[in-house]
């Protein structure tokens, strides 16, 4: 009680020293006034009378001394001191000061940057309640159908819907589990009078809002009642898509919008900032229920296909639970369920069962897709941002330590005066961090243009994606610890230096002395820098070349010059019987186009990051068992699709106009596909189906094309793939599911336009054509081939650009700090320099004097770095494509263009120094 | 000079103070130093000035309070008198200092 009174009292006082001041001056004068007046009574003199009130009262200043010690905050006065000297002195330096902003906020700005990318992705909960007690079953990345076991390991992460509902009942241990699609899809939605616009949806189940702990900004939520068969259709908006794309109107909550032509009726909007169940760069602009999936997929359905694996699994596990039995508990339910299904009991599939299980993991996070996909990359450039910031502050040091040196006399003079060692070191330190936050001040902008790059370059699709390149409150405390961390870092040094001055060796002949203590750990700063800089220029070498590799790869394609336009007719309402004629009038009106080589439609684009595949069975083979490799992909595509990229037949013939709806059934297969499943025979003529060796006989083989990459722009090409004529729809399936899969095939999502000669503005030219075809049918996506490739590479892009970006900072603070200590060194010596001179030197031995002490820090330098450069390049070796992390070339190059610079940063203070008149030397004594 | 006077701890010149005011109602800085020495019949080496922080110490704590007013020599000074909780807090002081003053007796009496 007492001491917050005292506290406060003390800081009051804080803010009026003078008056108090004042106050004291005129209380002690009273004080000894009246003491003079006493002992003037007991018969002094005058001048007696004073000495001796003088003499009892004490020393005045003391006790002046003493009163302000007790009065105000001491503490914070001596700080505010120290900052009002340290901002004193370097306005008297804006150079130096300049050039150590600049310098700091580089580095402390990159890895601000970089860990608003972190935090933004990494480090993140989502926006729900209690986000601790959220698990997964499932820990992998498996997505988006599949049937059949799933990892060698037996790691079930997908699951169907009758899968999701046994699991939910043997496992009471969740207060509510939720089911929600794994993919996630673009639907056309039309609402009022406007054209429709593609968006992103996700299917969840009826209690997903309940679990995530989540209420509605308006309307209500997705209930267990939506989830019921029959239920009538309703979705939930996201507040983003609710503000963009129907202007925060107020009357859409409760109103009909058309999903693929289906009636919703929108039952509400979610919270702004509340983005789903994890972090993505396409966030679902709206959520429906499980049940209304039929209504949409129609016979496509997957909800009641009791084997279809397309749903990953997400609940809140009540307090108290153990977490390890509770898995336990789901693998033996998940078992009892596998045991029931014949797909998994047939063709020796009982004995994989035992081997199946699930992994509970923490989903406070969301489901970790994105977060397991560029975790590395992202940890990655955390590292080389510090090493970046390192090399920053080593710079920063040997400015500061420079600085000290010349300030010598100064310090010397104080501590001859009096001042505490640690005193001054506390000044020192003061000046350091008030440096550094400057800095990190500046680095903020920094950063904000840093992240906003890469998010950009990273992720240029992305819409409403949760990730902001605005600080954060975490942002704006790391970097505020960083600068504190980089002042002390960069500060200790110097300042424990400057107090360990001799005053009276200083005193006497600062400028002569020729030993220089200083310039030791100056030099081993360089070394430092140069050390660090060959680590992250072999890293940016390493790197770049992976992404060369990547980009400029040989396919199996040609993508050059081409374009590619996304649409959607299945989402407008086109049915199978309208197909043909919207086939043929879309080959007519684009062929017709001037400069069109080629204009083929295809269903997935290869390298588009989509495909689809089955289980193939020769004819005469028997079904494949669990562990039999039968899985090949499959696209269907018109005539000239293969000639449009470049593909080339390798045996048998291409698809011609003779195939149609009611010739036989033809397909194009690989090289890959007629090794694996025709081996040593010639595939022409054979034939295989899809599913079940009932339909072994569907498909005839006419022709064998060459192997490219279709969906795996990183791994082997290879891949057993075929493709189907556009016009043939295989009618013998026996199963709904089977002829509604086959039906939905029939529809394509791409144009490919192969011009002879690009025109000016190739997308309104296929807007316009598209649109005179049918202005209902909107253009989703219109971009060149090759930046469709290049958009595989997004991610590398950015590590390339980014490590490169580093390595050329670290080169360019690297050779600035050579260059600063030979300058320094020679500015030093000057004086003995004009000795050497006058006595018979010549300038080369000067120059070759200087540039020897740069060599030396290079090679040291080199000495710790290469080793360094080695190591790191191990832990790069994942991510690199093509190129070993211990590439000889890249360590030359790295070495070759910093000695490059370190030569230019050493001789340019070498000339100095040769250039020197030895006279003029002698006299700056 | 004579004898080592022993100096004045800290927490008892508080009380002293305390207790000068206590008997002589408000008074200026001087006069409370005077008071002191005289008290203490000289036995005590105090600089008068170190009076002061103490003064500002007991002011923080909200024991006494300060006001400008004339002395009889109608010279201009600064007042302190106790204030209500001040001198409930000289009989908190006075037991701890007379408890402290018996612990010690104890000890430095002859064993018995």
């Amino acid at each position: 009680m007492d001491l917050i009174r005292v506290l406060l009292n003390r800081f009051a006082a804080l803010f009026h020293r003078e008056k108090l001041d004042a106050d004291l001056d005129e209380e002690l004068r009273a004080h000894i006034d009246l003491a003079v007046e006493e002992n003037l009574g007991r018969g002094m003199s005058k001048k007696e009378a004073r000495t001796a009130a003088l003499r009892d009262f004490g020393g005045v200043t003391q006790t002046k001394e003493d009163f302000r010690v007790q009065r105000g905050l001491p503490f914070l006065e001596v700080m505010a001191q120290d900052v009002r000297y340290a901002l004193r002195q370097l306005h008297k330096s804006p150079g130096f000061m300049l050039t150590v902003v600049i310098t700091l906020a580089l580095g402390i700005g990159a890895n601000t940057a970089i860990f608003t990318l972190v935090q933004g992705i990494l480090l993140r909960s989502l926006p729900v309640a209690n986000p601790s007690q959220l698990y997964r079953i499932g820990d992998k990345n498996d997505c988006c159908y599949y049937d059949g076991f799933q990892n060698d390991n037996g790691d079930f992460d997908l699951f169907s819907y009758d899968l999701y509902l046994h699991l939910k009942q043997s496992a009471p241990e969740f207060e509510q589990l939720a089911a929600v699609e794994a993919g996630g899809s673009g639907f056309s939605v039309r609402f009022g009078a406007t054209p429709p616009k593609s968006m992103r949806s996700e299917y969840v189940s009826g209690n997903y809002f309940a679990t995530l702990g989540v209420s509605a900004y308006a309307g209500r939520p997705l209930n267990e009642n939506d989830d019921k068969a029959g239920a009538a259709p309703v979705l939930v908006l996201s507040y983003q898509a609710w503000q963009t794309d129907f202007a925060a109107n107020p009357a859409v909550v409760g109103s009909t919008v058309y999903v693929q032509t289906h009636p919703f009726v929108v039952a509400g909007v979610a919270p702004p900032g509340f983005f789903g169940d994890r972090v993505i760069s396409n966030p679902p602009d709206f959520w429906m229920p499980l049940a209304a999936e039929p209504l949409i997929e129609e016979a496509n359905s997957s909800l009641k296909q009791v084997d279809e694996l397309w749903l990953y699994t997400l609940g809140r596990v009540r307090p108290g639970v153990n977490v390890g039995a509770l898995q336990v508990k789901l693998s033996t339910a998940l078992r009892q369920w596998l045991v029931t299904r014949p797909a998994y009991t047939g063709h020796g599939g009982a004995a994989l069962i035992p081997r199946q299980h699930v992994v509970l993991s923490h989903a406070g996070g969301g489901i970790q897709r994105l977060q397991q996909q560029t975790g590395a990359g992202l940890r990655m450039l955390m590292i080389l941002s510090t090493v970046v910031l390192l090399i920053a502050c080593a710079n920063v040091a040997n400015l500061l330590l420079a600085r000290c040196t010349a300030r010598r006399s100064d310090m010397a003079v104080r501590m001859a005066l009096g001042a505490a060692r640690h005193r001054l070191i506390r000044q020192s330190l003061t000046e350091s961090i008030l440096l550094s936050l400057i800095g990190g001040a500046a680095g903020l902008a920094v950063a904000y243009a840093g992240s906003h790059m890469m998010l950009a370059l990273a992720f240029p699709n992305a819409r409403n994606m949760p990730v902001h390149a605005s600080p954060s409150l975490p942002v704006l405390g790391f970097a505020f610890f960083i600068s504190l961390l980089t002042g002390v870092v960069f500060g200790t040094a110097p300042a424990w230096m400057s107090s360990h001055e001799q005053p009276a060796d200083a005193l006497r002949g600062v400028n002569r002395s020729s030993s220089d203590r200083s310039s030791l750990p100056q030099r081993g700063l360089v070394i430092l820098q140069v050390a660090l800089s060959v680590v992250l220029l072999a890293g940016s070498f390493l790197m770049t070349r992976s992404l060369r590799n990547l980009e400029h790869q040989d396919f199996g394609i040609v993508t050059t010059n081409r374009y590619v336009l996304q649409f959607d007719p299945k989402g407008v309402g086109y049915t199978l019987d309208r197909l043909p004629a919207l086939y043929r009038e879309i080959e007519d009106r684009f062929s017709a186009l001037p400069a069109m080589a080629n204009v083929s439609l295809v269903r997935y684009i290869p390298l588009g990051g989509n495909m689809w595949g089955s289980c193939i069975i020769p004819q005469g083979s028997p079904a494949p068992g669990p562990n039999d490799k039968c899985f090949a992909i499959w696209d269907r595509a018109s005539t000239h699709f293969l000639d449009s990229i470049g593909v080339p037949i390798v045996r048998g013939r291409n698809f011609t106009a003779q195939d149609t709806a009611t010739s036989p059934q033809v397909v194009l297969v690989n090289q890959a596909l007629a090794r694996q499943f025709f081996p040593n025979q010639d595939p022409i003529g054979k034939h295989f189906g899809l599913n079940s060796p009932q339909y072994s006989g569907a498909f005839e083989i006419a022709g064998v094309f060459a192997d490219f990459k279709m969906t795996n722009a990183r791994g082997e090409v290879g891949r057993p793939l075929f493709f189907r004529p556009l016009a043939q729809q295989f009618t013998g399936y026996k199963k709904p599911d089977e002829d509604a899969a086959e039906k939905s095939s029939m529809f394509v999502n791409f144009i490919i336009l192969d011009f002879a000669k690009a025109p000016q503005d190739a997308e309104t030219l296929a807007r316009r054509t598209l649109a005179a075809i049918d202005p209902n049918l909107t253009v989703i996506r219109f971009n060149t081939y090759d930046s469709a490739v290049a958009a595989n590479f997004n991610q590398d892009r950015l590590i390339a650009r980014l490590t490169s970006l580093f390595g050329i900072l670290a080169l360019i603070l690297a050779s600035v700090g050579l260059y600063g200590v030979m300058s320094y060194f020679v500015a030093r010596r000057t004086g003995e320099i004009g000795v050497r001179m006058a006595l018979g030197a010549a300038r080369h031995s000067v120059v070759a004097m200087v540039l020897r002490g740069a060599l030396w820090q290079v090679l040291l330098g080199l000495a710790f770095g290469i080793p360094a450069a080695l190591f790191a390049g191990h832990l790069m070796g994942s991510l690199l494509y093509g190129v070993s992390g211990y590439d000889p070339l890249a360590f030359f190059g790295a070495i070759a263009l910093l000695a490059i610079c370190a030569a230019v940063a050493g001789f340019i203070p070498a000339r100095r120094a040769a250039s020197i008149e030895p006279m003029q030397a002698l006299r700056t004594e | 000079m004579g004898e080592n006077k022993p100096d004045v701890l800290q927490g008892t010149l508080d009380l002293m103070v305390l207790k000068t005011l206590e008997g002589l109602g408000p008074l200026h800085g001087y006069g409370i130093a005077r008071r002191i020495e005289q008290v203490s019949d000289n036995g005590l080496s105090m600089n008068q000035g170190t009076i002061y922080p103490a003064l500002l110490r007991l002011q923080q704590r909200g024991w006494i309070k300060a006001e400008w007013g004339t002395s009889e020599t109608k010279r201009r000074a600064k007042f302190y008198s106790l204030t209500r909780v001040g001198r409930k807090q000289i009989e908190a002081e006075t037991e701890n200092w007379e408890r402290i003053a018996a612990t010690m007796a104890r000890f430095l009496a002859p064993s018995s």
